[in-house]
Order: C-alpha cells, then structure tokens, then sequence
C-alpha cells in the first residue's frame, strides 16, 4: 500500500495543471509495466511500457533544452504515425513548447509556408523524402529551424547540412544534457499554466492558406472531461485496458485527440498502424476496442465487405445475403431505437451473431470494439445502419479544430440517424454552451474548449469570433425536434441557383458518394439554371465492376469513360435524384479524368475538395455542360 | 496475445506450433487417444477407424505404419524441407539396418556381430547412416533436379552390390539373418529389462508384444516428428527452404549452399538409419532386396500422397501407403460376401467380383489369379499409382492440401479471401 500512496503523491499529482507530459510522468509511476505503445516493425509488434516511452520523453525533453527551446517555442512534426511522433509531442508539451504536426504529404511549397508561419526552431522530418522537402528551401527564409531530426537514417546519412540530426543522436544529446541538469524538465513541468498553448494545429486550408489554431492546456481538458464521460458509451469505461489504432494523421485534431489525448489522460494501448494501406490488415491483428473512422474508411470497411461478400463462393453468397438481411433488420430495429437494443433486434443478433456477424467483425477488425465514432465529415446514413446492424456501435460526432472537436455527439438510446447528435450538455454536463444562429443558421460555441486564436493572425482570429465572443463554425445547422443538430453545409459552399434558391450541395454530394463506386463527387450550380456534377469512381470497386462485367480497361480515365461505367453512374445519379426535390437534381454530370492529389493541388491534405481550384482544373469541364 | 489471435509481440509468439488453448487441448486429446488405442476400451471404440486400428492384427500394421513414419519423416526433411529429389532413402535405412546388425547381431561362424544392446545399435544405426549421407552429399551438391535423382538412384544399386559382397553382414544368399530383438538391456547379458518383442505384464494388466512395441514406437515417432517440426522453424529450416524454393537466390542471400545441403542429407539419413534399423528388428529377419528402389518410390509417394513439405503430410501419406493395401484387401472381402449374400445390392458386386474361371467381373478373389481379371493386390498397386496421377494432377499437396482447402474454406468465414 505504502508504494501506491507514495506514487500517487509523486505522479501527475505533484503538477499542478495536469499537462498531458504530467500525465504520461503519472503512468509511468502508476503503472510502469503497462504497455501504452505498440509499433509493428519486422513483422512483430513491439510493445513499449508507460516507464520505458517516459524514459524517451524525458530524453527527448532534455534534448529540446539542449537545443535551446524556450517556452512558447514551436517544434514541427512531419512523419507519418509512429512512436516518435508521440514522444516529441510529449518532451515539447514538458518543456512548455508547442507543438505543431504537418502532414506527410504536405509538399515542399506548403512545408516552407508552415514552417515560416510557425517560425519553428526544431523541425522533426521522418526520413529522407520529409528532410529533402526541407533542405529544398532556402535556408534564409526558414532560418528559425536550429536542427532538423530524423528518424530514417536511411539515404539521410551522408547529406551535408549542419543542422541535420539523427534521432538517436538527439536522444544521446538529450541523456548528456539530463545528467547535467537533473530536474530541469520537471521543473519546467511545474510551471505549465492553463491557458500556455500546447499546439498549432493547421486547418485544412479548403478556401485559404491554412491557418494555424492555437490549443491550449485548458482547451485540451476540457475536450478529453468530455470523451472520458461514460454516459456517451452507455456507461462503459474506457481506461488502461482499451486499444487504439493510430493510423489517421497525428497532426489532425482528430487523430490527435483519440489516440494522443487519451493515451495520455488514460494509459491505454496505442497501436500504431503500418500505414494507411493496412489499415484493414492491421485492424483485424489489434481489434481495437475504441475506434475512431472518417467517413471514407467507414466506407471502405464497408466497400470490402461488400466487394468480398460478392466474390464468395456461391454458398457463402447464400449465407451472406441472409446474414446482411439480419444485419439490415437489426440494423433498422436499433436505429429507430436510439442505437439501443430492442427484444426483436436482440433475437435477430442471436441468431445473426453465431452465424454471420462474429465471423464477419473479426475479419474486419471491429470484434471487441466497444464504441466507435466517424467525425470530421458526413457520413451516409446506410452505412451507419449497416455498422449498428452487425454490432459496432458506431456514432456519429461533430466538432472542429477550433473547439478542440467539442460540438455535438449521438449517444447510445438517443441515436438520430443523419444529425451528428446533441450538443455536449445534453448529456448532462454542466457547461457547454452551444447555439444556432437564428439568422444565419450557422452553429455558434462557447465553452472552455474554444481555442485562443490563429497563430499570428489576430484579423482572422476576430472573424471567428462574434461581437459577444461565441465561435463561428462556419456551418449551417438546424435543430431536428429540438435536440439533435442537422449540418446542412458549410456556408461558404451554398449554392444559389440563377432561380434563386439556396442549396446545400454537400447533400446531394454525400448522397452519391455513399455509392461505393463513386470516390468523390462535386456538385456545381451557383448563379446557374440547374445543378450538375463532376464524379469521380473509385477505381478498385470500379474496376472490380468491370473485371465481372467483362469490361477490358488500362487507366483511371479509360474506365471512368467506358460507356458502361457512365451508364452505371447514371444510374445512382437518377437514384439520387429520386431523393431531392426538382431544383436540386442532377440534369448532366461529367467525369473526372483523373485521381484527385494532394500534391495536384485538388484536394486538401484530409482529402477534402477544394472547390475553387477545382472549377480552374476543370473548368473545361464544367463550361461544356452548361453549353 | 489473449483474446487478439493475430496480434503477434514476438517472433516466439508467432511461431508457436500451438498458439491456442483449443489447439493444445486437441492435441492433448489427439495423444490420449492414441495412448489408449491399443487397449479394448469402451470409450475407444466409439471413434470410426481408431475403433479397430487397436485390434491386434491391425495393430502390427499400425506399427510398420510408425516405422515407416520415421523413414518419410526423414525423406520430407531432404526432399520436403530441402527440395532435393533423392531415389536413394532405402539405400540408407538398409545401411541402418546393416549396422544394427552389425552392432547388435550375434556373432556365428560365417556372420558378424558384436551383440551390443539397443541403446547402442539403433543410434549407431541413425549415425552410421547419417555419415554416409554425408560422404555422398559433396557429389549430391553438384547436381540438381532429375540428375540428382539418378545419382541417388545409383546408390541403391551400390547398395544391393555390397550386401552381396558382404554376406557377413547382410546374411547369406539373400535370405537376410536374425536381427537383434527390439529390447533394452544393459549390457550383453541375457535378460533384458524392458522386452517389446514378447508378451508380458506392465504394471496391473496384460499387454501383448505388438502394444509393448506400438508404445515404444509411437514415443520414437512423437520425438522425432516434433524434431522435424522443430527444425523447420529454425535457422536451418529456413535456410534449407530458401535453397528450396531457389537454391542460387538463396545462396546469394548468404546462405550456404554446401553446408546446407549436406545437413539435409545427414538429418535425411540419420532418420532413413533409424527407420531401417527399427523395420528389420522388428520383421525379425529381412533380405537385402527389402531396400531395392521399390522401397524408395513408396517414401516418395507417401510424401506426394500426404502432401510435400509438411510433416503432417507425412503421417497422412504413410498411413495411406502402409494401410492402403489391407483396406483394399478388406473392402474386396466384405464385396466378396455381398456378392455371396442375397443383400439388396448383391447383383451389383456379383458385377465386379470375379469368383472363379467364367465368371465375369473386374476383381478376381480367387488365390491364383493373374492377368485378367485382376487379383486383389494387382488391384491396389493400381489405384495406389492413380492416386499418385490424380494427386500430381489436382492436387499438388497432396492431402495436406486437401485440409488447407477444407480449413481454409471456414477460416475465411464468411468470405471467401
């Protein structure tokens, strides 16, 4: 008894704001066997305890001082997910710097943006590709960043540049540095204030340079007081024994606040996933008990399911169709019900379970999965129904970079299929404050969670804000019977037809994107006589199609123009269409000729449509159907 | 890692012949049935073939069985494992069989024996064996493929040569000599303390000479097959499965050919060594032409059978080639009857047997017959070489491929990949 007491004293409780770097020290002392990383390499997932990833920390930290990272200093990240990522994250936030994640396909025009805008002095780069971005820019303009880490030596080694330095080479430094200054990152600890930034979070940037949102140590408790609360996973929780994949950029909001705001506050496993290509490979090996999803994974989980069911062998095909019929049934029965079990749905599982469904949610990876959320954009309601009707309870939650993900969240028994749920407080938790704008219709916030400004930005920062300090989301909302919120749509995407009615594209764009064949799909029409669309098809389900249909194709663009492939576009058209009234149907669509990049400049780094650039890429395009 | 299959966190782990409970209680279960076999017990003869494979005249069968196990345990690690086609395996179990009888074999005027116990010649047997293995392997190296199979081919030639030129060892005139008993003693002296070759009593029961052996035998089996299972997961399996799969891209990646190869053939027939010492001390009394290339092509085809490259292959293989025969036998015994009988279906088997001159049929039952129709064991030798078609054919893994494709179909459930 004596060691727990005296670690509970000597954990995140000798700090007086629990940073979530105290609260890694507070594992570590807690419970130091306990593994809270995994990372996969040769094959094998290698585990790594509380006290052995506090140990990397506090090097990593000593190793940020001996570089001379003062308070308020930033240290940018480019990598894909791994443990590093975590541990620099951690050292930065214990030495009271702040942390900035770039993401790993951010290309070297809008690296040496970020890294200006941001003034970083210590730049992480994961291997050879990440450092040659870098050293491309001109080393005047960039002149904050004092070193360059690595963590590849691979290619890295023999380049010639001063301030490149090896992972392990910084962690040395950093144990150097520890035995001579004994205490320094604790004391440094002890000084955090609550309202000291702790990240920069870049958004996405759909319409302008992206902008860097400024948390703080505030705004991240408040965030994780809310996802600790077990009313919104019918009262499981979630705690030390819980797994999480890691596998969506770390330098979102999203990612961030699942994997490293909850291993931090709850000491519970991160695996980190190999990359996003096995992320399915790798779910099925961790079963992950919490699972956070965009949309687009939760569609490609349901894409392969849909793909192999249709690639079994002719019994199996028998089977499924029965079992997807259970899973529809099931699937309808709690949906109506709020997300929660009724007689009928639990007989229809029992049967359902044993035969189809178990087996299915292992391969899929989701078979201990305990809550699972899609956020960061819409997601089709059939897919939501066929997750709930095999047994993952998937929910789906709104929030942004700006209130640190804290808006609304469907919880189980007053789940709404198509609304991202109720505010925060209709949970019952005391202080969120949350409205929509009667005139506008734009969803407003404020609560502790509302970030402290755009880095450098004071002009935008004012715009987010109203007279009276509320946070402009930017989004369109409505109230469905009072208690759930709608998102109709970005503001700035509303379309206003030549005939002058207000339409929200993003709909009829969601509606066609839950085709599995259709990846992306873009809806023009403002200031025009009738709306159309650019579609583009997801080439695996696509060209699975076409391989059963006999269809012989060599690229993207062959496929997409095949006279079949239009006709079966076409049809999901029409089958949207169907669903709006007659102002908002699609009357020509085109297609797009080729996969939308990040590095084209088309899409944002989360996949996201930046319009303007796609009217001047396809411009031809669209000026051809409205001819 | 618990309740998470997949979710291996070392390379101990992922290797792991049993990874789960389920598995290892099979296999407890699997071992318990195959202890209680040979005994009349109620419990036993509720399962379908192991019911009767207890009984005593099937048991001396189920013990050719495990001896021959040995020698495809072995065969599988050079030919399976290593990819090197060798015609040559009965070669080294009869020169196992020669050194048992060597070391063991009494002496008398015109034979050689030093009359050692078992614990002496049936290691000496494996050793001996595995020595030779070595001294021909640098030739074996050189070639590849069908050239290494006549190589191969040409040391059981050799091999029928010497016994012929050593009568002293082998026995004269191709009659063979008296093999030393499968029994432990000390030393020389007469009584053993442990005698599988006679009747005797174990403890409180009875157990006759074939139970005595069966049990000797199947713990013999059991380490030697977890052995070969073993090496395949080690360094050497790996490396003799690269040289395997591409000998020159293995040998590229630093793995050595030479010394690889010429493990393959000692282990290879170390195993053939044992196996034959094991086969002629329990017939008793066995010709040099017991190891002719008829031999060889039975281990071949019991691996081809059962399936090349897993030892589980190998026991499905051996059990089919060594029981085959008498399940033909049996099979046209109980159509024999049915034909006879005044059955519901007896006008169909009177189709196919053949019961006497006249008589027009597929399959003679009659003692004497030859040619046309065709005598019972004509019969099985046919459908042992269809099968060693058929299985060429369709199913180049042998049965083992035939429980991948069946376990496979439910592991993916309820997909199909």
């Amino acid at each position: 008894m004596t060691t727990t007491v005296s670690a509970v004293t000597t954990g995140v409780a000798a700090y007086q704001v629990p940073t979530l770097a105290a609260q890694m020290y507070g594992h570590a002392v807690e419970t130091p066997d306990h593994v809270v990383m995994r990372e996969k390499d040769f094959g094998v997932w290698q585990e790594s305890t509380a006290a052995e990833i506090w140990e990397l920390v506090l090097d990593a930290a000593h190793g940020l001082l001996a570089l001379g990272v003062e308070v308020g200093d930033r240290v940018s990240i480019q990598s894909e997910n791994r443990p590093e990522w975590m541990i620099l994250d951690f050292a930065t936030i214990a030495v009271r710097g702040v942390t900035v994640g770039f993401y790993p396909t951010n290309p070297t025009a809008e690296v040496e943006y970020l890294l200006t805008d941001c003034g970083s002095v210590v730049h992480l780069a994961e291997d050879q590709e990440q450092v040659d971005r870098v050293l491309d820019i001109d080393r005047g303009t960039v002149s904050d960043v004092r070193k360059i880490l690595y963590c590849e030596p691979r290619g890295v080694r023999n380049y010639d540049d001063d301030r490149l330095l090896d992972w392990d080479d910084f962690l040395a430094l950093g144990r150097e540095h520890r035995a001579t200054h004994c205490g320094a990152v604790e004391e440094s600890m002890t000084e955090a204030k609550w309202d000291d930034g702790m990240t920069l979070v870049y958004t996405s940037g759909t319409t302008g340079p992206p902008k860097g949102a400024m948390l703080t140590h505030r705004n991240v408790a408040y965030s994780m007081t809310m996802f600790r609360n077990p009313a919104m996973r019918d009262d499981y929780r979630i705690g030390g024994d819980d797994e999480i994949l890691c596998y969506l950029p770390l330098c979102h909001v999203a990612e961030r606040i699942f994997s490293t705001f909850h291993v931090a506050e709850l000491g519970l496993t991160v695996n980190f996933a190999e990359s996003i290509d096995t992320v399915p490979a790798n779910l099925r090996e961790v079963q992950p008990t919490l699972f956070f999803a965009v949309p687009r994974i939760w569609e490609r989980i349901h894409a392969g399911v849909m793909i192999r069911a249709n690639d079994a062998s002719p019994f199996k095909r028998l089977w499924l169709r029965f079992g997807m019929r259970l899973a529809a049934a099931v699937g309808r029965e709690k949906v109506a019900n709020g997300g929660l079990h009724t007689m009928k749905s639990r007989l229809l599982t029992a049967i359902g379970r044993p035969l189809v469904f178990r087996a299915m949610l292992e391969r899929i990876g989701m078979r201990r999965c305990v809550w699972a959320a899609s956020g960061a954009a819409p997601i089709a309601p059939e897919i939501l129904e066929f997750f709930t009707g095999i047994g993952v309870p998937v929910y789906e939650l709104y929030g942004m970079t700006e209130n640190t993900a804290i808006a609304t969240i469907n919880v189980p028994g007053r789940m709404r299929l198509g609304t991202v749920g109720e505010p925060f407080g209709g949970i019952d938790l005391p202080d969120s404050h949350f409205r929509i704008d009667a005139d506008t219709g734009e969803i407003q916030v404020k609560h502790p969670g509302v970030f402290a400004g755009y880095w450098n930005k004071p002009e935008q920062t004012a715009e987010t804000f109203t007279e009276d300090g509320w946070l402009r989301t930017g989004d369109v909302g409505e109230w469905v019977d009072g208690t759930h919120v709608r998102i109709v749509d970005r503001i700035k995407n509303i379309i206003i037809t030549s005939g002058g009615k207000n339409i929200s594209p993003s709909e009829i764009e969601n509606s066609l994107k839950a085709s599995p064949y259709v990846k992306e799909a873009m809806v023009i029409g403002d200031r025009r006589k009738f709306l159309s669309a650019l579609v583009g098809i997801e080439l695996d389900t696509v060209g699975n199609w076409a391989l059963r249909q006999n269809i012989p194709y060599t690229t993207y663009r062959d496929l997409g123009e095949k006279p079949e492939v239009l006709e079966l576009i076409q049809g999901i058209v029409n089958e949207t269409n169907e669903k709006f009234a007659s102002v908002e149907t699609i009357k020509k669509f085109r297609m797009i000729p080729k996969e939308l990049d990040h590095e084209d400049g088309e899409l944002t780094a989360t996949q996201k449509l930046k319009r303007s650039a796609m009217e001047d890429a396809f411009g031809d395009l669209i000026e051809e159907m409205y001819a | 890692m618990r309740g998470r299959p997949n979710l291996y966190t070392s390379y101990e782990a992922e290797t792991q012949l049993f990874p789960t409970t389920t598995k290892k209680v099979l296999l407890g279960v699997g071992l318990l049935v195959l202890v209680l076999m040979p005994f009349d017990l109620w419990v036993v003869d509720q399962i379908p073939v192991v019911r009767f494979l207890g009984d005593s005249i099937w048991l001396r069968l189920v013990n050719k069985m495990l001896i021959f196990i040995i020698g495809a345990l072995g065969l599988h690690l050079l030919s399976g494992l290593a990819g090197q086609l060798s015609l040559g395996h009965s070669f080294f179990g009869g020169v196992g069989a020669c050194t048992a009888v060597l070391v063991g074999g009494k002496a008398s005027t015109n034979l050689w024996g030093w009359g050692m116990p078992m614990w002496v010649w049936l290691p000496a047997a494996g050793v001996v064996a595995a020595l030779i293995g070595v001294a021909i392997a640098p030739t074996a190296v050189r070639v590849r493929g069908l050239y290494l199979g006549i190589v191969t081919l040409g040391l059981v030639f050799i091999g029928l040569h010497l016994s012929r030129v050593f009568p002293e060892i082998a026995g004269p005139g191709d009659l063979g000599r008296k093999w030393p008993r499968l029994e432990l003693r000390f030393w020389k002296e007469e009584d053993p303390f442990l005698d599988f070759s006679r009747d005797g009593h174990w403890f409180w029961f009875d157990v006759s000479k074939h139970q005595k052996t069966y049990f000797f035998l199947l713990l013999l089996v059991i380490l030697m097959a977890w052995w070969a299972v073993n090496l395949g997961r080690t360094r050497t399996g790996r490396a003799l499965a690269a040289i395997r799969d591409r000998d020159i891209a293995a040998e590229i990646m630093g793995v050595p050919e030479f010394r690889y190869k010429t493990t393959a053939f000692a282990l290879s027939s170390f195993y053939a060594g044992i196996s034959g010492a094991l086969f002629a001390s329990f017939v008793g009394q066995v010709p040099p032409e017991q190891w002719s290339l008829r031999a060889s092509v039975t281990f071949l085809a019991a691996l081809l059978i059962g399936g090349m490259g897993r030892v589980s292959g190998v026991f499905m293989g051996s059990f089919f080639v060594v029981m085959s025969h008498r399940f033909v036998e049996e099979i046209v015994d109980w159509a024999k009857h049915q034909a006879e009988g005044e059955g519901l279906f007896s006008s169909v088997f009177d189709f196919f047997i053949s019961r006497g001159s006249g008589d027009g049929g597929l399959i003679s039952v009659a003692q004497t017959a030859l040619g046309y129709p065709l005598p019972a064991s004509a019969l099985d030798e046919i459908i042992y070489g269809a099968l060693i078609v058929i299985f060429l054919l369709f199913e180049p893994l042998g049965m083992y491929g035939i429980w991948i494709k069946v376990r496979n179909y439910w592991k993916g459930w309820p997909f199909s990949y």
